[in-house]
Order: C-alpha cells, then sequence, then structure tokens
C-alpha cells in the first residue's frame, strides 16, 4: 500500500445553525496521498481546505463517502488512535498548542499518554527536539520563545508520536518572515530527511512552491492538481478563484504578454535568474 | 493630528525574573496625513510602541504628545485619546460580538452618546469607506459573513469612531489573497479620501514599501532605521541580518546583481521590476 491518505467521493456538510440547512464544504472529492510526498493545499477562505484537513484526521467524519488514513476507515471509530496517531496536525497559532510550562515536558505530554515507558519516551523527546532544531532550547519555558520557535516546538510535540504524516494547517500565518523561513526549513527537512508525508495548507504562494504536488481547492472542490509548475502555470485560472501565484510566474506571465517567450516552467527565483542570466 | 514620542522606555516584569526591556529610549515623530509603516520581527517591540500611542500602555519614562496633549499625564482621559487614535488589532473579528453588522458597528459610536441619525451616519461612511454594501450586511449576523468581510466589518468599528490616526497591525495575516489585496486596497483608498494618519505594522515587505510613506525598522526595543521605503530598503544586508525580508522584487534583482546583470538593485515594486528586466532582455 503506497498511499498514506486515500479519499473516495468525499462529501462533508455543516449544519447551519439559524434553518438548520445542511451546507456542503466539500463535495465528490477523490484525492491520494502517496507516502513520503510533500503536497501543498491551496484555496482562498472558505473554499474548503480546512475542512479536507480535517477530514485527513478523523477530526471530522464524512457525511458521504470515505477517508482512510494508512488503511483505516475514519468512521470506525475503534481505530480513532491508530489514524490519529499515524496523522498529526500542526495549527496557525502556536500559543494555543503547547501546554507545558518546560519545553521538554510539553514534548513528552504525548508519548505519556500514549503509555510509552519513561527510557523511550526520554529518547523521543531528544529526537523530536533535534529534528526541529529545538534541543538546546529543552528547558526553557515556551512562552518566553519566539512565534517561529514555538511554532517548531509544537511540531517536535507532534513528531514525538512518531507520526508517518503531519498536516499543517496555515502554520505560518502568524509568524515574521524568519519565523516562516524556521518552519518551512523544518518542514522540508521532515520531508526529505525523516520520509514524513506532509500536507501543507497554505496561502503562502512561494511556500507552495516548494512542495511536489499542489491541490487546488475551490468550492469544496478540486480544481487544479499537479506539480507546481503546471498548476502556477495557468495564472489567469488561480486568479479567477481568488489566488495568486508567485511573484517569479507573475513576472514571467507579464514578460510572456509583452511577447517575450519565457518558459513555461520557470516558478522559482533561481529559474528566472538563470533564465535571464544564460 | 501630529504624534510626537519622546525618549519612552517600557519594561515588562520589573524586578521579576523575566524582566525584559520592551522600549528602550524610543523617540519618533510621525506628522498629520502621513502613511508609516512599522516593521521588526516578533517581538521587537513592535506591538508595545502602538499600544503606547492610544494609551492601552504607559511608559516607565518618557513623555508621548498626541497634537501637543501629553497623553502619559493622569490627567488625560483613556476614552479621549482613543477617540483620536484608533487601533485594530490582528484577528480584529475575534472581537465582533454583537447581532448584527450594524449594532457591532454602532456599539462604540453608541457609547460617545451621539444622537442616533449620526450613529447611522457613522455606520453608514464607516461601511462604505471598509467597501461593504450597507444594504447588503446591515441586519446580517457578523459571523455568516467570510473572512476578509468580518474584518473588514471589525475594522469599520474602528473607523465609526472617526479617529484621526488609524493604527492596524497585521491586518492581512491569515486572509487569502484575494481578500490580503482587498484589505490593502481599502487601506489606500481609505488614507487617500480621509487624508487620515496610518500607521501599518506588517511583515510583508512587499505591501510596507509599496504603501509607506515612511518605514519605521525596531530591533530589540529600539527604532533602528527610519527613512522612506527607499532609504530604509538600501540598508538590505542590515535588515536581513536583524530577521526581516526584502520586497520579493528587490530580492530577484539582487539575484541578477550577484551574477553580473547591470541592473538597479534599490527596487521595491514587480512593476519596476519587470521594467528593469525587460531593458535587460532588449540590452542582449
Amino acid at each position: 500500500m503506497n498511499n498514506m491518505i486515500e479519499i473516495k467521493d468525499l462529501t462533508f456538510e455543516y449544519n447551519r445553525e439559524e434553518d438548520g440547512k445542511n451546507i456542503p464544504a466539500l463535495s465528490g472529492v477523490d484525492l491520494n496521498i502517496e507516502k513520503g510526498s510533500f503536497t501543498a493545499v491551496i484555496g482562498h477562505n472558505g473554499s474548503g481546505k480546512s475542512t479536507l484537513a480535517k477530514n485527513m484526521n478523523a477530526l471530522l467524519l464524512p457525511s458521504g463517502g470515505k477517508v482512510y488514513v494508512n488503511g483505516y476507515d475514519t468512521a470506525d471509530e475503534s481505530k480513532l488512535w491508530h489514524i490519529r496517531q499515524a496523522a498529526g496536525m500542526v495549527f496557525q497559532n502556536p500559543d494555543n498548542q503547547l501546554v507545558s510550562a518546560i519545553v521538554e515536558d510539553d514534548i513528552a505530554f504525548g508519548p505519556e499518554n500514549l503509555g510509552i515507558e519513561p527510557g523511550e519516551i526520554k529518547k523521543r523527546v531528544k529526537e523530536s527536539l533535534q529534528a526541529v532544531g529545538m534541543y538546546d532550547y529543552r528547558k526553557k519555558a515556551p512562552h518566553l520563545l519566539s512565534g517561529g520557535q514555538k511554532q517548531r516546538i509544537a511540531i517536535a510535540g507532534v513528531i514525538a508520536m512518531r507520526p508517518e504524516c503531519i498536516i499543517f494547517d496555515e502554520p505560518t500565518a502568524m509568524l515574521d518572515p524568519y519565523g516562516r523561513k524556521e518552519v518551512m526549513d523544518t518542514i522540508r527537512k521532515l520531508n526529505k530527511e525523516e520520509g514524513i508525508t506532509i500536507i501543507l495548507i497554505t496561502h503562502f504562494m512561494d511556500e507552495a512552491a516548494l512542495a511536489d504536488r499542489i491541490v487546488v481547492i475551490d468550492e469544496g472542490k478540486i480544481a487544479l492538481d499537479g506539480t507546481p509548475k503546471s498548476v502556477f502555470v495557468q495564472v489567469e485560472k488561480l486568479r479567477k478563484i481568488g489566488l495568486e501565484v508567485p511573484i517569479v510566474t507573475e513576472i514571467a506571465f507579464r514578460l510572456r504578454n509583452k511577447g517575450i517567450h519565457v518558459p513555461e516552467d520557470i516558478i522559482s527565483l533561481e529559474e528566472m535568474v538563470n533564465y535571464l542570466c544564460q | 493630528m501630529s504624534i510626537k514620542v519622546e525618549n519612552i522606555t517600557h519594561i515588562y516584569n520589573e524586578q521579576m525574573p523575566y524582566e525584559t526591556t520592551a522600549l528602550d529610549h524610543v523617540s519618533v515623530e510621525i506628522e498629520s496625513g502621513e502613511f508609516v509603516g512599522i516593521i521588526g520581527h516578533t517581538g521587537s517591540g513592535k506591538s508595545t510602541f502602538i499600544q503606547h500611542l492610544n494609551g492601552l500602555l504607559k511608559p516607565k519614562s518618557g513623555k508621548i504628545y498626541i497634537n501637543g496633549i501629553d497623553i502619559t499625564e493622569k490627567k488625560v482621559k483613556a476614552p479621549e485619546i482613543r477617540q483620536k487614535v484608533g487601533l485594530v488589532f490582528q484577528y480584529p473579528e475575534y472581537q465582533l460580538f454583537e447581532e448584527t453588522v450594524f449594532k457591532d458597528i454602532a456599539f462604540g459610536p453608541s457609547n460617545l452618546g451621539l444622537p442616533q441619525n449620526e450613529i447611522e451616519q457613522r455606520v453608514y461612511e464607516a461601511l462604505s469607506l471598509v467597501g461593504l454594501d450597507y444594504r447588503e450586511v446591515t441586519d446580517k449576523s457578523p459571523f455568516d459573513l467570510s473572512g476578509g468581510q468580518k474584518r473588514r466589518v471589525a475594522i469599520a468599528g474602528v473607523i465609526a469612531m472617526k479617529p484621526e490616526v488609524l493604527i492596524l497591525d497585521e491586518p492581512t495575516a491569515g486572509l487569502d489573497p484575494k481578500g490580503h489585496k482587498e484589505i490593502l486596497d481599502m487601506i489606500k483608498k481609505m488614507h487617500k479620501k480621509e487624508k487620515n494618519t496610518i500607521i501599518l505594522v506588517s511583515h510583508n515587505m512587499g505591501d510596507i514599501a509599496e504603501l509607506s510613506d515612511r518605514i519605521i525598522v525596531m530591533e530589540k526595543g529600539k527604532v533602528v532605521l527610519t527613512g522612506s521605503p527607499k532609504e530604509v530598503f538600501k540598508n538590505a544586508d542590515y535588515i536581513e541580518s536583524i530577521g526581516l525580508g526584502l520586497p520579493p522584487a528587490m530580492i530577484l534583482m539582487r539575484m541578477l546583481k550577484q551574477r553580473g546583470k547591470h541592473v538597479y538593485t534599490d527596487i521595491l515594486t514587480i512593476d519596476q521590476a519587470e521594467k528593469q528586466i525587460l531593458n535587460l532582455l532588449r540590452s542582449k
């Protein structure tokens, strides 16, 4: 089995309180996430991308269709802990995700709840903090750290559960440029070096460009799905659904409109510079 | 409305184990009608600084004059300052609480004891300034609106107080690209129309460079740089060294320069980058 997550004809409806009507947030979504892959999910506010993410680790359950995490049906309540352990989640606000007064206690919190023996917990705390480059801060109080550091602690807390997959829901939205870079570097490292499957929900197109694959959600459906190059070349379609493209794609698009034949697969600064310097 | 900050210092947890000097002898002058951008990494003192400007925090030492009145004086009443200096916090939509958009925006003006027709007029104007249709949203629950709309309603609540200085702390954080652009366009339009003083705190260097007349750079509780966007971003290496970024267009030009291309690196916008690249391609 090579799929970390399999989504088959997923429909999800919210119940609106005032009139009791069911409002569809997702309809007919089919999506497979391969093990070890790095997928970015983009879409405007209210497109359904966060709802999709929450369906990926049983925080929400389908109204119709099926979601399998590591082969487990998320609707099967007896498998809930297997699912949550396989697919961890990191949210936007680091302050809401930290529970202890000392960094290493915070990391140990998850494994302790799994009933893991102390020697093993110690080992996991060390490895998790090293994976996010925060081992030197193990004795510090989380609230005295910067936003990017706090978010890396939150990520370490998830890693200590040894998940095969981590779902990030806009992990950098509240961070400054340096904090954003710290977190993005950490995410890439977890994918490349630890082989953890990554699903990244983001509004930052330059972050999405770092993934192997981009899934664009619009009106509760998959609007585009492909490599960053194949997605970002569709500048007009992305604009129509309220999204932007990375600055380099924007410049390439403008140059093309002026009759200059810029290759379509240029999406990063390096590629643009190489093209202009050839 | 002019602002003059003279040598203010603010210390959190004074004489406690975690004592931190959040503001260290900061002096700043902001002229009436100016659009000022404030940048600095998390913890550099930006938020502490702006909370002093409307009297939410008091400095340990130093003076803050708003239109010549020292607001650090005890006899100055906080509501009077807050009416002149409006502060929109990060994620202001979390502060929406009323049943309808109208009531939420009217809350502040009602507390001023204004007559009903004046309150209605202010709600109408505030909604139009933030680009929302009065008839469409006025009776709606603010919680039924989209993320970008909610945020605009929250900003309208502050604008309805008719502040002469409007401070916005990361007004586009967490919004999608379209919502981001809408909020920025709204701020630009409002500034043009009202000629009010605007202070924008943001981590987005592209936005700050495009909108600000002047940028204030904060680091470790001090103002370390101030000037026009061009002047400030000339110190690109220094700005990167204190954990801040550069406008994306400038990064591209700097990379081209490094590769030996004859381009100007002191550009800030995509339009300027496009022009330079066209020149570069034509000179080939």
